[in-house]
């Protein structure tokens, strides 16, 4: 039997089948000309293609869905999707995180000598870090192994570099948010790998692979890790001024 | 038998609708959350339709006593409303009609709010004259047939509801407006204070609330603290004259224009007993019909959508997979 994941939390659409290690199909969409992400357009025909690539739904029997934290918007396109799916097919659920997603990147590359000579040993720690927008970022620090140590945070350029340098052994940094704040992480020592390096975009064979270590949950609990509040107060004021101008 | 989602304000909504038979109309409404924001704040009703939306789907297929396998389509508001929201919508029943291969039919909300004239218990056939004011829209609309509408005059700013909301908020009456200040005006003189009915003189069919809430902005102001408190009857009454003459204005000149023979009155302000009233006697005047739904199907529901997409052409599968949802109109608006 096999698992699809996907992930909607970042800009790129990404989706896969696979079976243990084994990756028997997979996908990925990047945003339209306009710059703007094509999760809503694309989700469920990468979702079709690839089922189809690998079997067919007979062979699925796990659902496996980025839980962010991300895009709020492209969080509840994948998770709706995968909640409505699993509903509908009967199929178990779990939610997977995305910076561990990441994470799990940095330690394939890492494990199968995609880094020059890291011989098989993890031997950094991945720090996955997403941009979150209005200058901030999501990060949650892994250990070699890409196990999470610690939640999840949202913090500034700043608060990042200072939790950069408490981590042991050095990290290696990957993610748009690591991209975004390169010459800030390197100022620390934090290794980013450069640009084009795919260890930057969330994989669904790596949501695959987390998705089938979890416990699967009701469907209704898969939420999207926000981790900040809704801002109803910046909303809230721009009407005030509507309001009395 | 067609399920129906709805999530384009905040209202979480999922029906299975057979024809003019309702089997089930589930809506969980968030109004409590958003009162204390005195308005639908987007992410905050975003965050709560994905909460809702598959417990509200598995509630209307459970009591409607029918299986996901069973229904002939998914039907879904594709627009107009807040995107977000939308999409929540949109992507769920996008992925449900996509498991059981079943045709996706994407449904304009307006056209909803005109479709549930078609539902029991009363339902009735074009042609009528349909005035739709909620708190996210007030349109009138032309209706010749089942499958579309004329819009023959829509707002230039503001909802009516809206006009509702905001005013209750400037009076300290809570959300939402319109059964806030319905209540107030109850104690009130409607003649105390003279707000403008805007767009009485233009001849067209098009409504303007902006004015009448900065009037009483104003008034409030120079009212002050004190004689506010102690006006607000009055105010609420005065200000629910203001938006109920444009409203009927609007009806009557769109009447004098049409030769219509029935009158429906849709979307959470026909829940107004003076909009009532009044259109009553308009109708009455001119010995034409007037129609209201109950009330659970002028709010928005997911019954409506389904009534819409019961005259809307269905999209197979696999072709609406790349379907996207529209904060506009749908794209088979009419
Ligand atoms: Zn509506």
């Amino acid at each position: 039997m096999a698992t699809l994941g996907f992930d909607t939390a970042t800009a790129i659409l990404t989706v896969a089948v696979a079976d243990g290690r084994e990756v028997l199909a997979e996908g990925t969409r990047t945003p339209g000309s306009d710059g703007r992400p094509r999760h809503s357009p694309l989700l469920l025909l990468e979702v079709e293609r690839c089922v189809e690539g690998a079997g067919g739904w007979s062979r699925i029997d796990r659902l496996a869905v980025g839980v962010g934290p991300g895009s709020y918007t492209g969080l509840r396109i994948g998770i709706s999707t995968a909640r409505a799916l699993a509903q509908a097919r009967g199929l178990e659920i779990t939610g997977v995180s995305t910076l561990s997603a990441l994470a799990m990147g940095v330690f394939s590359r890492e494990t199968t000598g995609g880094s020059p000579g890291s011989g098989g040993q993890a031997t950094r720690a991945p720090l996955p870090v997403l941009d979150a927008r209005r200058g901030q970022t999501f990060v949650q620090v892994h250990d070699p192994r890409a196990e999470p140590r610690g939640e999840p945070l949202v913090l500034g350029p700043e608060e990042l570099c200072e939790l950069a340098a408490t981590v042991a052994p050095k990290p290696l940094a990957a993610g748009d948010g690591a991209l975004r704040f390169r010459a800030e992480l390197e100022s620390v020592g934090v290794e980013v790998p450069e640009d084009r390096d795919p260890v930057h975009s969330v994989q669904a064979r790596h949501v695959c692979v987390l998705g089938e270590m979890a416990d699967a949950a009701p469907a209704e609990t898969i939420e999207p890790l926000y981790l900040r509040e809704p801002d109803a107060k910046r909303w809230l004021k721009r009407d005030e001024r509507t309001d009395t101008g | 038998m067609i399920l129906a989602l709805e999530t384009s304000c905040d209202d979480t909504c999922a029906a299975v609708v057979d024809g003019p038979r309702i089997l089930s109309n589930v809506v969980s409404s968030q109004a409590s959350f958003h009162e204390q924001y005195g308005g639908v704040v987007p992410e905050v009703a975003s965050r709560h339709h994905l909460q809702l939306v598959n417990a509200v789907t598995d509630a209307a297929l459970s009591q409607a006593g029918a299986e996901l396998s069973q229904v002939d389509a998914v039907a879904v508001t594709q627009g107009p409303g807040l995107i977000g929201a939308l999409l929540v919508g949109m992507s769920t029943a996008k992925a449900l009609a996509s498991a059981v291969r079943k045709p996706l039919i994407p449904a304009d909300h307006l056209h909803g709010h005109v479709a549930a004239n078609f539902l029991e218990p009363d339902p009735i056939d074009p042609p009528f004259l349909c005035l739709v004011a909620s708190g996210g829209h007030t349109l009138l609309a032309g209706v010749s047939d089942h499958s579309s509408f004329e819009t023959l005059g829509q707002t230039l700013d503001d909802a009516a509801g809206e006009a509702f909301d905001k005013g209750a908020r400037l009076l300290g009456l809570g959300y939402p407006g319109g059964p806030a200040i319905q209540r107030a005006a109850q104690e009130g003189d409607p003649a105390a204070f003279g707000f403008p009915v805007a767009m009485s003189r233009d001849p067209g069919l098009d409504f303007s609330f902006s004015g009448l809430k900065t009037a009483l902005v104003y008034r409030v102001r120079e009212l002050g603290e004190e004689r506010t408190a102690a006006s607000v009857p009055d105010l609420a009454a005065s200000y629910q004259r203001a938006i109920v003459d444009q409203l009927v204005v609007k009806l009557e000149r769109a009447l004098d224009r049409g030769g219509w023979g029935v009158v429906a009155l849709g979307g959470g302000v026909a829940a107004n007993v003076e909009l009532r009233e009044r259109a009553g006697q308009l109708c009455e005047a001119r010995e034409i019909g007037l129609k209201l739904v109950p009330l659970e199907l002028c709010t928005d529901n997911a019954a409506m959508i389904a009534a819409a997409a019961a005259h809307t052409e269905p999209i197979p599968y696999p072709d609406y997979l790349t379907f996207d949802a529209s904060a506009q109109a749908a794209n088979l608006a009419v």
